[in-house]
Formats: structure tokens, C-alpha cells, sequence
């Protein structure tokens, strides 16, 4: 369930320009973006679009070639130790070093983030079994499976409680009641003060998680906005599926035409129609009185809302899938 | 003493090795040398404390191997993001390098230590203390090349021509003073070496200190080459960390 909070529209990162270079290929490319304190940013977009090279030049993993970054109070390229401090990556393939037990990666991670001895052990113990592994803490990271390791990747933010989380691809080869667990936690972490930024090419995780998202194509940022407006910016994006008890009238049909909302109606078959709207929810109710006034009792009606899948078609005319074969390296 | 227990069958190996290397080779080089030389008696003392000190180099050169392995492994990113200054990033790196040679070469040094003996443990304490700072700094230097070319078959390529040069230059095998007897530009390349200030070092410290440099400041003069050295590579290496790595990927 997802927790109220409290927004705070204020700036936590803010890029100015963000520009990336690898010879020819431009990865991001004159980037702005503004993320708020304590918010799930969800950064969206195929593989190739550069959003893994934004978050490695907002944690100062890499340099931009141009522009800039600001991330808390500090700028990326003139005061890095600073920006290190206030952040934490959970990386999309795990990075574990490579002679080590859960235990080890996570233990060590926490003493170089500064945690106690005592705080270090309690929360390393208490991510562990978070994240179903604490019966698998003392195996070799060789011996793990994919999704083993990526749950200790994700452990490593957990255990440090970041100001600001990066989560790459959090529940990549997890599976589907791990995948609601880390949902879960991440969501925690956001309430206990941590902003997140969340790249992912998973649509439909971004839309459960995010606050807001951004969607990136070829290194530059198409849109911006909370899934909601963003779904609600495609025009006729809303479905709804009728089936009425009668045939439908042409008076009925008229009067459906006069809603602003009602973007175009398919007439199925006499009893069942299609119709494209925007603001689904707030014109549905009038729909059904309208069709009750026309004496057209209504059998089943099925709702269904765009995904973000279907924002980012709109906006970029391709398909994620489309996207990840052409943007692919 | 986990990464001991871990290695314990090449470490083993390794001292069998070692202990091998000084009976037959050690033993038979030194009944090579001219009986009429000053210091043919103990060469054999002499050749088994530069085993151990070319022990201890060719350990802590591995780091730079560890490198491209962190590289096709993604565990450079991590690093590189960690709340820790670039500084101390590749200190940290060095001294972990240093340690785990010392790890691997500690029983060689015991099993010198058998053979050769100390009479002075202030000397030798002195000596030790400053081999971890060689350890640490062969690391750093193994670390910058690795990092500076950013592939392992030209790495490979370079230690191993490196290796040829820095370890026959150095007086490891060779005592200073037949060094200098032989050639005098030869035995000057190789007072300033970090492998000869090891040595020497060592050797001072284990009390056969006649055969050293001819240089009277020892052990200073070793002392602060080798602090030099240490520095020298720390410095280099957080620049080119910095320059390479954070310019953008590994290759």
C-alpha cells in the first residue's frame, strides 16, 4: 500500500546542461532536469538512452563534458567528495568484490559509509533478512544466483540510507513476490527522508513507484511530469468498453459526441461500443446517466488507462521495445 | 588472516617454492663466487634476503591484475562512487595491495629469517616497517600503469619488461660493491632503485650490512627513497585515476 507523504517541491538535484561524450556518440546530451527532495523519480527510457550515464556523472562516477550538475548544495565537477557523501547506488549489474560472503560486501560497504560497528552489524542483519538472505549470508557471492546478487546489491543502499538513492534496475531477475518486497522498501526509505532516483526500463514499475518521471530518448529528456499527467497528456489515451442491454441509438451516440472529453467512438457492434477519452475517471458517471436518460440500461463496462508504455509511444513514435533494439550499443 | 587461510595452499606452495629456490639455486650460486671476493662467504645469506625482496615485488605488482578484473567486472563504478576522496581511494588500494603481499611473502620472510638470522631487533623492526612501505608502493605503481594503459596484454607486456629492467638493476643479486667494480654508470642506476633500498634495507636489518650500498647514511638514504617512491606513486596514481577513470568508462 503505498504510504502518504508529505511533497516538498524543493530542488534536489538540478541539471544544467548535463552533456556526455564518448567520441562520437553523444549519451546525454544538454540535459535539464530538476528532481525534488524526498520524491521516487522515476528516469525512464530503453537501454541506450543514456539514463545509466546521467546517473553515473550525477554521482560523480564519470565527468560530463559539458554542463553541469548540482546535487544537495554541490556542484558534481567542483566538489565531488561532497556529492559522495550524500549518495548511494544500487547499480543495474550487482558490483560485489569478488572473494567475498553477503555478509563481507555488506559489512564492508557500511564501515566505508562511515556506519558503527554496532549500527553496521544491526542493519546489515536486518537488510539481510529483508531481503531473504540471511540464511545465504556466509556463501560465496560465486555461488549465488542473478537474483541473489542483485538483492544484495539493492541491500547495500538500504543498509546505508542515502539522502539520495540511485536504484538502477532494482528488480531486474527478481522474482515477482521479491519484487513487491523491494517495492516496498524502497517506498520506506523515500518515507524516512531518502530521495530516489529510479532508473529503470521497466514502465510499470516506475509507474507504481514514482512520484514523477522523467522519460529520456537518445540522451535527451522528451517529458517530465507525474505518470498521472503524463497519461493524461495523451489525447483520447483513456479506453472505456461498453456492452448496453439494447442497440444503441444515433440520439445516444450524438449526445456522447458533445463530451469535450470523448475523443472518438467505435461502434463494435450495435450493443457494444469503444470509446477514446481523456480524465477517464470524472466523465465515466456522466456517461452512464447519459445512457440511463436514453433509456439504455448498461451490462458491463470496462475501464482501462494508458500505461506509460503508451506515453512513451506517444512521445517518441516508437514502442520501448522498438526503442531498446534501435538505441541498443 | 581470512585471505591467509583462503590462499593457504598457494602460499604453502609458494614456501616450498622459496625454500627450494634457497637450497639448491642460492646454495649453488654462491659456490659460484670467487672464493678470493670479500663477500663470497655469505653471498648465500645475501642472495636469500633479494629473493624475498623480489618476492615481495613481483606480489604486490598483482594488484595491477586486479584491476582489469575489477574492469570487466563493473566493480571500478562502485569505487568510484563510494564517500571516500580519490586519495584515499587509491591509498586504500596500495595499502590493500601491500598487506595482502605480505600475507602471501610473510612465510618467505620467516623461513629467511631461519636461515640469515638477526642479532639487532630495533635494526630489523626498522627494516620490516619500511618493507611495507616498498610493498605499498610497488602497489601504487602497479595500480597507475594498469590504470594509465587500461589493457591487460599491454600491462602484461610492460611489468614483465619493467620487471627485467627495475629487478636486474637493482642490487637484489648483485652486491653494490661488485656492481661498482664492474661499471660504474650500472652501480649508479642502481642505487636509485626502490628494489636496492629494499634490499639493502632488509639486509641492514637482518645484520649484513657489510654488504650493502657503500653509501655511510644508510639506512636514511633507503628510508627516504623509499618514502619518496611511495609518495611519488600515490600522487601519480590518484592523478591518473582521476584523469582516466572518471574521463569516461575504462576502454
Amino acid at each position: 500500500m503505498e504510504t502518504k507523504r508529505r511533497r516538498v517541491a524543493v530542488s534536489i538535484i538540478r541539471t544544467v546542461d548535463l552533456t556526455k561524450r564518448f567520441e562520437d556518440l553523444v549519451a546525454v546530451d544538454h540535459l535539464k532536469l530538476n528532481i525534488e527532495d524526498g520524491e521516487i523519480f522515476g528516469l525512464l527510457g530503453p537501454n541506450g538512452a543514456g539514463k545509466t550515464t546521467t546517473v553515473f556523472m550525477l554521482t560523480t562516477v564519470i565527468k560530463p563534458t559539458e554542463g553541469t550538475a548540482i546535487v544537495g548544495e554541490f556542484d558534481v565537477r567542483k566538489n565531488p567528495n561532497d556529492v559522495r557523501k550524500l549518495i548511494g547506488i544500487c547499480f543495474q549489474e550487482p558490483k560485489i568484490l569478488w572473494v567475498s560472503t553477503p555478509w563481507d560486501v555488506l559489512n564492508w560497504h557500511a564501515k566505508v559509509c562511515g556506519l558503527s560497528t554496532q549500527e553496521r552489524k544491526r542493519r546489515v542483519k536486518k537488510v539481510l533478512e529483508d531481503v531473504n538472505m540471511w540464511d545465504y549470508r556466509r556463501k560465496n557471492v560465486h555461488g549465488l544466483s542473478g537474483g541473489m546478487r542483485k538483492r544484495v546489491e539493492v541491500a547495500k543502499v538500504l543498509i546505508q540510507r542515502p539522502k539520495i538513492a540511485f536504484i538502477d534496475e532494482p528488480t531486474a531477475q527478481i522474482d515477482v513476490v521479491g519484487k513487491h518486497k523491494i517495492w516496498n522498501m524502497i517506498r520506506e526509505l523515500r518515507d524516512e527522508g531518502s530521495t530516489i532516483i529510479l532508473a529503470t526500463n521497466e514502465l510499470y514499475e516506475a509507474d507504481v513507484l514514482s512520484d514523477r518521471v522523467g522519460i529520456m530518448h537518445k540522451g535527451k529528456l522528451l517529458v517530465c511530469d507525474t505518470p498521472k499527467t503524463l497519461k493524461d497528456s495523451i489525447p483520447g489515451g483513456d479506453i472505456i468498453e461498453i456492452r448496453l442491454e439494447k442497440e444503441v441509438t444515433p440520439k445516444a451516440l450524438k449526445d456522447l459526441k458533445k463530451f469535450q472529453e470523448v475523443v472518438d467512438i467505435v461502434t463494435v457492434s450495435p450493443q457494444n461500443l469503444r470509446i477514446n477519452l481523456n480524465k477517464v475517471e470524472e466523465v465515466v458517471p456522466q456517461i452512464m446517466k447519459l445512457f440511463l436518460k436514453n433509456n439504455l440500461p448498461i451490462m458491463s463496462i470496462n475501464m482501462s488507462e494508458p500505461s506509460l508504455d503508451d506515453v512513451f509511444a506517444h512521445y517518441t513514435g516508437l514502442t520501448i521495445e522498438e526503442a531498446q533494439q534501435k538505441g541498443a550499443p | 588472516m581470512r585471505l591467509f587461510l583462503q590462499y593457504k595452499f598457494l602460499i604453502i606452495l609458494r614456501a616450498i617454492w622459496f625454500a627450494a629456490q634457497i637450497a639448491f639455486f642460492g646454495i649453488i650460486a654462491s659456490r659460484m663466487i670467487d672464493p678470493k671476493l670479500p663477500l663470497a662467504d655469505i653471498y648465500f645469506e645475501y642472495y636469500v634476503a633479494g629473493v624475498v625482496i623480489m618476492m615481495l615485488y613481483s606480489t604486490s605488482v598483482f594488484i595491477g591484475y586486479d584491476i582489469f578484473e575489477e574492469a570487466e567486472h563493473g566493480v571500478f563504478e562502485y569505487l568510484l562512487s563510494l564517500p571516500v576522496s580519490r586519495r584515499e581511494l587509491v591509498l586504500g588500494r596500495s595499502i590493500g595491495g601491500g598487506i595482502r603481499s605480505f600475507v602471501f611473502v610473510g612465510p618467505l620472510i620467516v623461513i629467511a629469517l631461519f636461515v640469515i638470522g638477526f642479532t639487532n631487533p630495533l635494526n630489523f623492526l626498522i627494516a620490516f616497517l619500511a618493507l611495507f612501505l616498498f610493498a605499498f608502493g610497488v602497489s601504487g605503481m602497479s595500480i597507475t600503469i594498469a590504470v594509465a594503459i587500461k589493457s591487460p596484454d599491454r600491462f602484461d607486456i610492460l611489468m614483465g619488461a619493467f620487471n627485467a629492467f627495475i629487478v636486474r638493476l637493482s642490487t637484489a643479486m648483485y652486491p653494490q660493491a661488485i656492481l661498482q667494480k664492474t661499471s660504474q654508470a650500472y652501480a649508479a642506476l642502481a642505487q636509485f632503485n626502490p628494489i636496492t633500498f629494499a634490499s639493502d634495507l632488509f639486509r641492514w636489518g637482518t645484520g649484513i650490512e657489510q654488504y650493502l650500498t657503500m653509501d655511510p647514511t644508510m639506512p636514511l638514504a633507503a628510508i627516504i627513497g623509499l618514502v619518496i617512491f611511495f609518495f611519488t606513486f600515490t600522487f601519480i596514481g590518484v592523478t591518473i585515476y582521476e584523469k582516466r577513470l572518471e574521463g569516461g568508462g575504462w576502454q
